[in-house]
């Protein structure tokens, strides 16, 4: 890819809202087509005999190459937007399709097709098989049925739950965030649903079927006062049933995103330059997803472009710092059960006590590397191949009390949450912006600052990070990659030493 | 298959079935993506997708249904859910649709051709462009080129008898390359989209960009935290075009939530900054004959000398703002209801060249490389980090990485003292190469 910039967003963002980004190649011609609809009740899911997706298997395959594959999905979406006291609109959704992926040596060839029919699922093996000419042939094994076990748990099922339901949790955060405070003048509410139904089966012999919830809301509040406005955020998120929201209140998001939206009215000019900075648990952990996780992701270690090239084994971080990648914590956003290629989530710890242990990978990573499957392998839809993408990603917690490291540090920055970043994984230079921050005066949070930008490279920041909190919490948020993946990032509250702040005055 | 007469039919069905307004806008198309690496194919995904996307209003109310699948069957099933869906949302007397059976005249939006040209010349144009990449020695690692084309046609029909399409190419190609130097790793790359597979920059052109951009900011060195002049490089400056278009949005505007609010008719910034919003350039790569709900395009002038001359409007918004619709209703396919967004968005280039604007610059940072979301439409703050090179005595002196510069968009707008002649009007939102002259930078 061309695209070099990974980035993290905690909302889905308009385009044209977004940075034009150096070097991405932007097709303007039916460009949605490559970018998938948004897509809640499902039409009866076609039913294929496993016979006939081995038929399709050996198709793939019938040129050469030593791995096939076919990928069904089905996904029912509901969208519904509540803002300015109106709901203003609804979307439903129905995608369905199917995706034939043929991997010779480090070649991959895809193909997919919106009919689901055996015979187009045939012209997509002959398309993708291209790549293939001439290979090596492997016999594929024929498909069998696994179970795995779940790490999500839905008590009442999205299909289930009248939209009347759906309106009240929206209409609870919309009047919680107005009644917060005089100064929020305008509340918005995404609430978005959706179901994915999932058929893989390849010529390794697996074949496996399931369906997977997830809910994403978002509170957005607009606090006006004399000078300035901010526009403050918070979200919510599970693969689970509408049973999340009991747990979740709307109520208690609203209020924390108005809260936001009016301290920050009283926002000053952050300072520039080089400083401690202190990031809040939760959310934060972005920093490294981006930072570290990216660049650890198997394929650019394959490639031997990344920051991480040769340094498996080696110490990378300080002691305290331990990184963990885990697609099995119950309902999380970043949780399935299996990847989109059907390996196994793991809990995968990636860097112990500041040593480099392992590397993500997707099954052509781990085939390159001559690493295990670790069950990072996925994909946005039927229409993007699977590559190497992040879970759950978080900062395992320390020993460190968050109050003592505020205590600690005598100025610098306190960031207490984060909006999203991206970074550069051949040279691991990171950028992200702060939402909520605060000046840290003789190791006290004192005056709210402005937006600024936290700037380094993945290397100091994990080498810079010298104290760990034992608060680990997380946030919902959505990780691109040329495709989209919900993920999960995490952190304990930590102290990095020596970041570049962007603020608009001099200290 | 016949999808005027599909999208007609839709429509009716939906009147048929309860809807006092219906809108369908079909999405058919084809698209090729190639991916090659150290002088061999590593991807090769291709096919053919299609979708429809069905608006409806019953007694003002409003909700939407897509589906992939264009059989009658699932048709049907969507546009009854559509209507379905529409009992939750709230009556709302801007819910309309366009009437205006005008399509602007747009040429060069199709290139037939490309569909022609066979694979392997394609898979050979992405091999040629990575090994012109690598040529340079100080490049010892290559993160692969790639080939990307597709091709479309959007058919829009509404229940005040609007009925268009239009057919649209696209193809572009692109390379990354890694220099590396000790330590020191750094990635370069640079691509090229054009509607016509003919206009294409030659590869030497675009594998030496990207080798330059490689290497040119090994050895960088400090500079310290400081006020100082910056110049935004044209392969950047587009960036700060990001926050001004949100702001411009007139949903935005309406509900406070933008900057420039309370400006129409008033200063913004320095009388060089002007801007333009086209939906009716040849070949532009985000020109169309008609925006998403049908309404004819134009070019627009947004801010004329400094001065702040027009929002962004879709049908719904204009009507709420008692204006008429701009033109600016954008799909992000066929998935999505129309929002608010530009075609081709440009800042006008102005008379002074590069090395003039360098030239005149005491000291300063000059911005190759930025990162960030630029700056924020509610409020204006902006903050990014910043790459490039540092200026001293009118001349180039040493790269620089790293940095961070912040401001307001006040300070940048009116800041603005010297703007070059470089814009290219290929990208679908570009400024030249702009100085401000002062804005605060961090760095040690």
């Amino acid at each position: 890819m061309t695209n070099k910039l990974f980035s993290v967003e905690d909302i889905p963002r308009r385009k044209f809202l977004e940075l034009s980004l150096k070097g991405g190649i932007a097709l303007a011609a039916a460009p949605a087509l490559l970018r998938g609809a948004q897509a809640g009740q499902a039409p009866p899911r076609p039913q294929f005999a496993l016979e006939d997706l081995n038929k399709v298997i050996r198709r793939a395959l019938a040129k050469g190459g030593e791995f096939g594959e076919v990928y069904i999905e089905n996904r029912v979406s509901r969208s519904i937007l509540l803002e300015e006291g109106k709901f203003k609109s609804a979307v439903f959704g129905i995608s369905q399709g199917a995706g034939v992926r043929v991997i010779s040596g480090d070649k991959t060839g895809y193909a997919y097709t919106d009919d689901l029919t055996v015979e187009a699922f045939l012209r997509a093996a002959d398309v993708a098989s291209y790549v293939a000419r001439g290979a090596k042939a492997v016999k594929p094994v024929d498909i069998r049925e696994e179970k795995r076990p779940s790490y999500i748990t839905v008590q009442v099922p999205l299909q289930t739950v009248a939209d009347e339901k759906r309106l009240e949790i929206m209409k609870r955060a919309h009047d919680a965030a107005l009644a917060y405070d005089a100064r929020i003048k305008m509340a918005s509410i995404d609430y978005y649903d959706e179901v994915r139904g999932r058929v893989i089966a390849n010529s390794e012999g697996l074949y496996l079927t399931d369906e997977l919830p997830l809910i994403f809301f978002i509170v957005q509040a607009l606090a006006v006062g004399n000078d300035t406005s901010h526009m403050g955020r918070e979200r919510l998120s599970r693969h689970a049933g509408i049973e999340m929201f009991d747990e979740l209140k709307p109520e208690d998001a609203a209020r924390a995103c108005a809260r936001e939206s009016v301290t920050m009215l009283d926002a000053k000019a952050a300072p520039a330059g080089k400083m401690d900075v202190v990031m809040q648990n939760g959310w934060g952990g972005v920093l490294v997803h981006e930072a570290v996780g990216h660049p650890l992701e198997g394929d650019n270690i394959a490639r031997e472009t990344g920051v991480f090239v040769g340094k498996l084994g080696k110490p990378v971080a300080n002691p305290k710092f331990t990184m963990v990648d885990d697609g099995t914590l119950p309902c999380f956003r970043g949780t399935t059960n299996y990847d989109d290629e059907g390996t196994p989530m793991k809990r995968n710890v990636l860097i112990q006590d500041g040593r480099l242990v392992k590397f993500m990978t997707d099954i052509l990573s781990a085939k390159q590397l001559k690493m295990q499957r670790t069950g990072n392998g996925r994909r946005e839809s039927f229409r993007y191949m699977p590559i190497v993408r992040m879970t759950n990603t978080f900062i395992d917690k320390g020993t460190d009390k968050p109050a003592d490291i505020l205590a600690s540090t005598a100025s610098g920055i306190y960031v207490q949450s984060l909006s999203g970043g991206s970074v550069n994984p051949t040279d691991g230079v990171f950028n992200f912006t702060c939402r909520e921050a605060y000046l840290i005066e003789n190791g006290k949070k004192t005056t709210p600052v402005k937006g600024a930008t936290l700037i380094g490279n993945c290397l100091d920041v994990i080498q810079g990070i010298d104290a760990v909190g034992n608060d680990l919490d997380f946030g919902p948020g959505i990780c691109g990659k040329g495709q989209a993946a919900e993920v999960a990032a995490g952190q304990p509250t930590v102290r990095i030493r020596g970041i570049n702040v962007g603020g608009s005055r001099a200290r | 298959m016949d999808i005027k007469g599909i999208a007609e039919q839709l429509v009716k069905r939906g009147l048929k079935k309860g809807a006092d307004a219906a809108e369908v806008y079909i999405e058919t198309g084809r698209n090729l993506s190639l991916d090659v690496r150290k002088g061999d194919i590593e991807t090769v995904q291709e096919a053919a997708a299609s979708g429809a996307g069905i608006r409806v209003f019953v007694k003002g109310r409003m909700a939407f249904a897509s589906s992939n699948d264009l059989g009658e069957k699932a048709l049907e099933d969507a546009v009854g859910r559509a209507i379905e869906f529409a009992r939750v949302t709230t009556a709302d007397a801007n819910n309309i649709l366009p009437d205006d059976p005008g399509t602007t005249s747009v040429a060069g939006l199709y290139d037939p051709h490309i569909a022609q040209v066979p694979m392997d010349e394609k898979i050979d144009l992405a091999k040629r462009l990575e090994k012109l990449a690598m040529k340079d020695p100080r490049i010892t690692k290559s993160d692969g080129a790639s080939y990307r084309e597709s091709e479309g046609e959007i058919v829009i029909a509404n229940s005040n008898g609007l009925l268009k399409s239009f057919r649209s190419s696209g193809c572009g190609y692109g390379v990354s390359v890694v220099a590396e130097k000790g330590e020191q790793k750094s990635s370069g790359s640079d691509s090229c989209s054009r509607r016509f597979y003919g206009d294409l920059k030659p590869a030497e052109e675009v594998a030496a960009k990207a080798a330059r951009e490689a290497y040119e900011t090994l050895d960088p060195r400090p500079v310290k935290t400081q006020r100082a002049a910056v110049i935004f490089h044209a392969d950047v400056s587009g960036a700060l075009l990001g926050g001004i278009l949100g702001a411009v949005d007139g949903e935005r505007v309406l509900q406070g939530a933008s900057f420039l609010a309370k400006k129409m008719g008033q200063k913004i910034g320095s009388e060089r900054i002007t801007i333009v919003d086209d939906g009716t350039r040849e070949k532009g790569m985000a020109s169309e004959p008609f925006d998403g709900e049908g309404v004819p395009t134009q070019k627009r002038i947004i801010v004329d000398q400094g001065v702040l001359k027009g929002f962004l409007y879709n049908t719904s918004v204009a009507k709420r703002a008692g204006v008429r619709s701009t033109g600016n209703a954008s799909r992000e396919g066929f998935g999505s209801l129309p929002g608010i967004g530009p075609h081709n968005f440009f800042m006008a280039a102005g008379g002074a060249r590069l090395e003039d604007v360098i030239g005149a610059t005491q000291s300063g940072l000059l911005v190759k490389g930025v990162t960030g979301y630029g700056i924020n439409p509610v409020n204006g703050n902006f903050s990014g980090g910043a790459s490039g090179f540092w200026v001293e005595n009118g001349k180039i002196a040493f790269p620089v990485r790293g940095l961070t510069i912040a401001g307001t968009a006040e300070e940048i707008l009116n800041g603005i003292d010297m703007v070059a002649d470089d814009l290219d009007l290929s990208l679908t939102m570009a400024a030249p190469t702009l100085r401000v002259k002062l804005l605060q930078i961090g760095g040690e």
